[in-house]
């Protein structure tokens, strides 16, 4: 990504190559375990003593089914959840003893972080931009820079409640990566879009992997996993089934396509039943 | 969890604090639902209320002046009728009006008529009754009468001498109601013009049946003093109340509105504490709250002063805000501002929709309301433990500022009581804000929530 659209590479790996991983750990889990009461499930383990480990300019990939512990891991890691026990470090910072710190360092995104419907992209952005401490006259050009890169000028200024999915989700990206974060967290980026925005989605995580940004992010869509991960982690019951790329888990289960090794691995873990 | 490593100095998390508050206010006047709850409607209400209240009194005063009614009398026997009874009935009450001319006079006098129907002697009561209820004093009506509105029946006792004199009337008609007010007003006006006459013949002379002229009794009060009396009645309550239903919208928009429109994750990713963010939203609803009533009041004390000047008996009262005694109230008001804005954001945070917040922030609301109200009925004083009480200290506290009689001991309490208040209210909506069972649920009714939070202790930062 250019100066000109407000962020700066990182790291200089080039997409499609081979992935040149640096040997900095962006997010380093380990032992991981989040526990929580629900008023009807009773105690849910959430997360069972999770390992996990990310690289800057890495993309990697978190596969798992329904209630695996996705979006807990992710939202442990973003400090939206306190872990029950293990250490998590974001860009080497604790989250639990500086989850502050963390929120600076991170670019977040889900399908539940909406924008504000009664903010316009324009003002959403300020906002964001101000409150991680970025000075006026920069965070103009940052925002400039993204309405640009985005293609947002036209609806810069209109409230964010009338602009249509695809140009909410830009909003949210450019939202994400306003403040140039080093590592990048996305909870099923291309759930409930079309085939443009998924494209564009895509499209951004493959430039931001270009720029050395560890992204870490969780998918139900397994070609979008093999096309920009990587690495793939497997996640069934609140534990890392497996980790590796693409190559390497085909070796491990003998099956060529993402689809067959998942299914492998949680058959091997016991679980066929419970994906079906 | 540890301390934070990186805590914002105090300036930075003041300023992270108005940030969010600034944006919660102008995104919460965005929502047309609390821009009309908030601000429009108290612009519109009393105006339109008061104006209407001027239109229908008057309409009705106007139509009871102008419409004639007719009385019958009626009397065991004829003998016992005070005579001039029906003369005296039609006999406007009162006598020319200072400065009124003649043409005036004729006009008022053409207003509240009576038309005293013939006298029917001898008629019972019930034949009385049935006159009144159907027109004609029996069931078989031999002749046709006019029905009157109401009749005056002259009872006798056992002897059959004249015994009391009695109105009947039927409540089911208007115009009856009208001929029972008109009658009881010029009965004892006619009365004391037959005692009149009856003294004037046997006056012994001396002036011992009248020796002193009384005079109507004045009101010492001075005409401000007046004024802050009669605002000192309704304007504590008045805030109170107005405090309350400002701060409820905001409390809901920011807090289980905020869930409903999914953007709850959004606000938890802010790079500032969590409790700025929340102290953010409560200052919010706090300066949405004073707003309301701001504008409430100012609404309700233009619209008042416009309804004096139009009645003739209060148009020399001079009603003024006293501007010493608010500006002594102002901390306590604030204060309470807080209180009520901490406690209703915290509850409503407990719900999961809008709808839901709304209907349980409605109970909550009559928690403060009733003690209001409590605090305002006559013969309630201020002491040092009802200074003590929320709610209740606020409105005595107001109410004897604006009479100039509040002591410094039950100001005090009361300040301390509602700053440990605000404090503990303000404590316990940022332990439940910051609960992740809550601010991240996605299912359950707020009392699964409540339960929810109550087995969970994690917070976040």
């Amino acid at each position: 990504m250019s100066a000109e659209s407000g962020l700066s590479p990182r790291v200089g790996t080039a997409s499609g190559a081979e992935p040149k991983l640096a040997p900095r750990l962006s997010i380093e889990a380990k032992g991981l375990r989040k526990v929580y009461v629900d008023p009807r499930r009773g105690r849910v383990e959430a997360l069972c003593g999770l390992d996990l480990d990310c690289r800057a300019g890495e993309v990697y990939g978190l596969l798992g089914p329904n209630g695996a512990g996705k979006t807990t891991t992710l939202r442990v890691l973003a400090t939206l959840l306190a872990p029950t026990s293990g250490t998590a470090r974001v860009d080497g910072i604790d989250v639990a003893a500086d989850p502050l710190e963390v929120r600076r360092r991170i670019g977040f995104l889900s399908g539940t972080t909406g924008l504000y419907p009664r903010l316009t992209p324009r003002e959403t952005l300020t906002y964001f931009g101000r409150l991680h401490g970025i000075e006026a006259g920069e965070l103009e050009r940052r925002i400039d820079g993204l309405l640009d890169r985005f293609g947002m000028r036209e609806y810069a200024n209109a409230r964010c409640e009338g602009l249509s999915t695809g140009q909410r989700q830009k909003v949210s990206i450019a939202r994400a990566v306003l403040h140039d974060p080093p590592v990048l967290i996305l909870d099923e980026p291309t759930t409930g879009l079309d085939v443009l925005a998924s494209s564009a989605m895509i499209e951004f995580i493959d430039s931001r992997r270009s720029a050395g940004t560890c992204i870490l992010f969780s998918t139900h869509v397994l070609s979008e996993a093999e096309r920009l991960c990587d690495r793939i982690g497997v996640i069934f019951q609140g534990r890392l089934l497996a980790v590796g790329t693409l190559d390497e888990l085909q070796q491990r289960t003998g099956k060529p396509w993402l689809a067959d090794i998942f299914l492998e691995l949680v058959r091997r873990a016991g679980g066929a039943a419970d994906v079906g | 969890m540890r301390n934070a490593g990186s805590s914002p100095a105090a300036p930075a998390f003041l300023a992270a604090t108005l940030r969010v508050a600034w944006k919660e206010l102008a995104t919460s006047f965005r929502d047309r639902q609390t821009t009309f709850y908030t601000l429009v409607l108290p612009i519109v209400l009393y105006p339109f209320l008061f104006w209407s209240m001027i239109q229908v009194s008057l309409f009705l005063e106007g139509r009871g002046e102008i419409t004639e009614v007719a009385v019958g009398i009626a009397a065991p026997q004829p003998s016992i009728v005070p005579p001039g009874l029906g003369a005296g009935l039609e006999q406007p009450p009162g006598s020319s009006r200072e400065g009124e001319d003649a043409a005036a006079e004729a006009a008022r006098r053409e207003l509240n008529r009576v038309h005293a129907l013939p006298e029917r002697a001898p008629l019972d009561e019930a034949g009385a009754r049935a006159w009144v209820a159907r027109g004609s004093a029996s069931e078989a009506a031999e002749e046709p009468t006019i029905r009157p509105d109401a009749v005056v029946y002259v009872h006798e006792d056992e002897a059959g001498v004249r015994d009391g004199l009695r109105v009947l009337y039927d409540s089911t008609r208007t115009d009856s109601k009208i001929a029972l007010s008109r009658i009881t007003r010029r009965i004892p006006a006619y009365a004391t013009e037959l005692r009149a006459s009856a003294a004037d013949a046997a006056d012994p002379g001396g002036g011992s049946l009248e020796p002193f002229v009384r005079e109507p009794a004045r009101n010492v009060a001075p005409q401000p003093a007046i004024g802050a009396y009669l605002l000192s009645t309704v304007l504590p309550v008045l805030f109170v109340l107005m405090t309350v239903m400002g701060a409820f919208f905001p409390a809901v928009d920011l807090t289980c509105g905020e869930r409903e429109r999914r953007t709850m994750e959004t606000t938890l990713l802010l790079p500032i504490p969590r409790s700025a963010v929340h102290l953010g939203k409560i200052l919010a609803v706090c300066a949405a709250a004073l707003i309301a009533t701001g504008l409430n009041l100012t609404a309700l004390a233009l619209s008042a002063e416009h309804l004096l000047r139009m009645l003739p008996a209060a148009s020399k009262i001079e009603v003024q805000l006293p501007v010493r005694a608010m500006l002594q109230v102002a901390p306590l008001l604030l204060l309470f501002a807080f209180f009520v804005s901490s406690v209703l954001t915290g509850i409503s945070s407990l719900a999961r929709t809008f709808k839901e917040g709304q209907a349980l922030l409605g109970p909550v609301q009559i928690l403060f309301v009733l003690p209001g109200l409590a605090g305002s009925l006559p013969g309630v004083e201020i002491t040092p433990f009802l200074a003590s009480i929320p709610v209740v200290n606020v409105v005595l506290c107001f109410r004897n500022l604006l009479r100039g009689d509040l002591g410094l001991l039950e100001y005090a309490v009361a300040a301390a009581s509602l700053a440990a208040l605000s404090i503990a209210a303000i404590g316990m909506s940022l332990w439940l804000l910051s609960r992740e069972s809550l601010h991240l649920s996605e299912t359950g009714s707020a009392w699964t929530n409540l339960r929810g939070l109550l087995l969970s202790s994690k917070g976040s930062r």
